[in-house]
């Protein structure tokens, strides 16, 4: 018994030195940006690096907001974090309203041209954004569509085909019993999908949203091209991209790490906010057997 | 309809004019789903990809008024021809054998400028390699695109193993149930979360050739190297230097769609399996792993098919220095105006991915009926 007892206590231990490592590991560099962020210019240059902002004469622990102060006064700043959120929730929920209706059809129905049709929205993805580039903005042009629309536009590109694809198998692992049950209760089809189906693949659409939601807000060269006759509409990656030093041309660190850190905690949070949704067992229960 | 169609069909023929009625409606109601799908790729992407095709077979100069002509698969030519020639022994005079370093005792060989053709376009010596007890020369008439198509491949191939690796790792430990889970999963998103234009300047900063950067600072603390050791500019580390950024940066994403999946395996499984005795790692390889291939399948094919494309990284952390083939791209069509010639290096990356995301459905029997 006592044996047992003990087995289980190292086994749980292992498990939170996993869970530790995992942690450092993921965190690690992102710690550094924030050590980094707190810093002056003088302690960034200090040698040996330090784990935490330290004075130069006397070691002391001494952080400086410097940085922070310097990116929040840039309203280009400020500006493109509002045109991110825009961009970057827009294009999420159209990717996911559009794909996941096409996801349906692909992974539930029978019709000619599936494979066809799968692999063709795949091709759309398969170029160098570079390469695409030239053509996308002259359309653009001809059509006349503002920045921001047109990013949104242009980030289907690749927003589209990730969550069609990934809706389209977690919609094919879904039992087809649920469908037989439901089309017996006399549900039509798009009644089938939308209250049975989608309610069901929220795990599934979560994770597929925050993927593209992430992407989109880190999509710096579409950005850029789009948002050049029209600077109001950049994103934060443009702007941060744009940052140059006050004095030389020497790339500021401590601001870069700074706007890093204030971007990144928005989508931390987002992603606490969602991950209930990401909760084990949704689909046990729901089918017997 | 649906799957009692598939029963239906796995029968005896049955001509129901009422099944084939269902039948048609079941495939109407697929098109004008899938039509919205389309007419936005219609629009943003037909246009696009037809002219990437078209250029690629011209000389156009990119933002010129230049006149473009039409030059078939020069583009082409130009970037992919390879060749292979055997170099011939230096003989020595006297004694009629073959020529020796007397330093390194190496066999001496015509240097391969000599062998190597030059018209109509000059071959460029990309390596040697010898068998058979002779010595051989591969030239490209664009070594740089040949050896971007090469490190791209071996930073696809490797960084894509890990991830997976790592990130099904992650995932197992993330679907297991412990007290801090929601906070976990957050911090788990982490490095995806970091742009990737910054978080290549993060671990430029702690790659840093000084002490100022954290591997040198703790490496010499250590005791390993002196603190200046050079990660980004030394050709032999930079590659294995890029690859560990690049997991580090895109774990999170395997890891997240594989935990996605396990949430989709029904936990009575496991209970089943454990009444019958199965041990956890048997319970892995039998329940987990077949199940979760189709989210794995997916999962694997977008991580690829943006390890193909990588730009980001190898454009801040290497410059100029080694090229992927997307920054090739960009090179070619940004620094050179190439852009005919830019066009065939997209169409080139798009037949390589293609040819990599069919692989993966035959191998990973990904069904696409």
């Amino acid at each position: 018994m006592r044996n047992k007892g003990l087995i289980e206590v190292i086994k749980k231990g292992l498990f939170w030195l996993l869970v530790i490592i995992i942690f450092i590991y993921l965190v690690f560099p992102f710690y550094w940006a924030i050590n980094s962020s707190l810093k002056s210019e003088a302690q960034l240059q200090m040698t040996p690096a330090t784990f935490v902002p330290r004075d130069p004469e006397t070691y002391k622990f001494a952080p400086t907001l410097q940085n922070y102060r310097a990116v929040f006064s840039n309203d280009k700043f400020v500006r493109g974090l509002i045109n991110s959120a825009i961009v970057s929730m827009l294009t999420t929920l159209l990717a996911l309203a559009v794909g996941s209706v096409s996801a349906f059809a692909l992974g539930k129905l029978r019709f000619k041209g599936k494979t066809l049709s799968l692999y063709l929205i795949l091709a759309m993805t398969m170029f160098p954004q570079v390469t695409v580039l030239s053509g996308l903005y002259a359309v653009i042009n001809h059509l006349g569509i503002k920045a921001i629309p047109s990013m949104i536009l242009s980030y289907m590109l690749f927003t589209l085909p990730f969550t069609t694809w990934v809706m389209t198998s977690f919609f094919k692992s879904l039992p087809n019993e649920l469908l037989q049950s439901a089309q017996v209760d006399g549900a039509t089809p798009f009644q089938t999908f939308y209250k049975i189906l989608l309610p069901l693949t929220a795990p599934a659409l979560v994770t597929t949203g925050l993927l593209s939601f992430i992407a989109a807000w880190n999509e710096y060269l579409f950005a850029l091209t789009f948002t050049s006759i029209e600077p109001t509409a950049r994103t934060v990656p443009v702007a941060i991209a744009l940052f140059t030093g006050e004095v030389s041309r020497q790339i500021p660190f401590g601001e870069i790490m700074a706007a890093a850190v204030i971007v990144t905690i928005p989508l931390v949070v987002l992603v606490l906010i969602f991950q209930k949704r990401i909760v084990a067992g949704l689909t046990a229960g729901a089918v017997k057997g | 309809m649906f799957s009692k169609l598939k029963i239906k069909g796995g029968r005896p023929k049955q001509t129901n004019s009422n099944t084939s009625e269902l039948a048609r409606r079941e495939q109407r109601l697929a098109y004008t789903l899938l039509l919205p799908t389309f007419i936005i790729l219609a629009l943003i992407a037909f246009y696009p990809l037809g002219q990437v095709f078209y250029t690629s077979f011209t000389d156009k100069t990119f933002a010129s008024g230049e006149k473009t002509h039409f030059i078939g698969f020069d583009n082409y030519k130009r970037l992919l021809s390879i060749t292979i020639k055997e170099l011939p022994p230096i003989i020595d005079e006297k004694t009629g054998k073959q020529k020796i370093d007397p330093r390194t005792g190496e066999k001496l060989y015509e240097r391969a400028i000599r062998v190597l053709p030059r018209k109509p376009i000059r071959y460029r010596e990309l390596t040697q390699f010898s068998l058979f007890g002779k010595r051989y020369v591969i030239g490209a008439t664009d070594r740089d695109f040949i050896q971007a198509i090469w490190n791209t491949i071996s930073f696809t191939v490797i960084s894509v193993l890990a991830e997976t690796i790592l990130g099904l790792g992650i995932a197992l430990v993330m679907n297991s149930n412990f007290k801090g889970r929601g906070i976990m999963r957050a911090t788990m998103l982490v490095p995806w979360a970091v742009i990737t234009v910054v978080s290549a300047r993060i671990w430029e900063f702690m790659l840093a050739p000084s002490r100022i950067g954290f591997f040198n600072m703790i490496f010499e603390k250590l005791g390993i190297g002196d603190g200046n050791m050079v990660f980004l500019s030394n050709k032999s580390i930079a590659l294995p230097t890029l690859i560990i950024v690049d997991v580090w940066k895109t774990t999170p994403f395997m890891a997240l769609l594989i935990l996605a999946g396990l949430q989709l395996i029904p936990k009575s499984i496991y209970e089943a399996a454990k009444v019958d005795g199965a041990s956890p790692i048997r319970q892995f390889f039998s329940i987990t792993l077949p199940l979760l291939k189709p989210s794995l399948a997916v999962a694997l094919v977008f991580r690829t098919l943006d390890a193909l494309r990588v730009f980001d990284i190898f454009q801040v952390l290497l410059a100029q220095k080694t090229y992927s083939m997307a920054s090739y791209n960009y090179y070619q069509l940004i620094g050179n105006r190439a852009m005919g010639l830019a066009s065939a290096i997209g169409v080139i990356i798009f037949i390589i991915i293609f040819g990599f995301a069919v692989l993966y459905m035959k191998l990973l029997g990904v069904d696409t009926e």
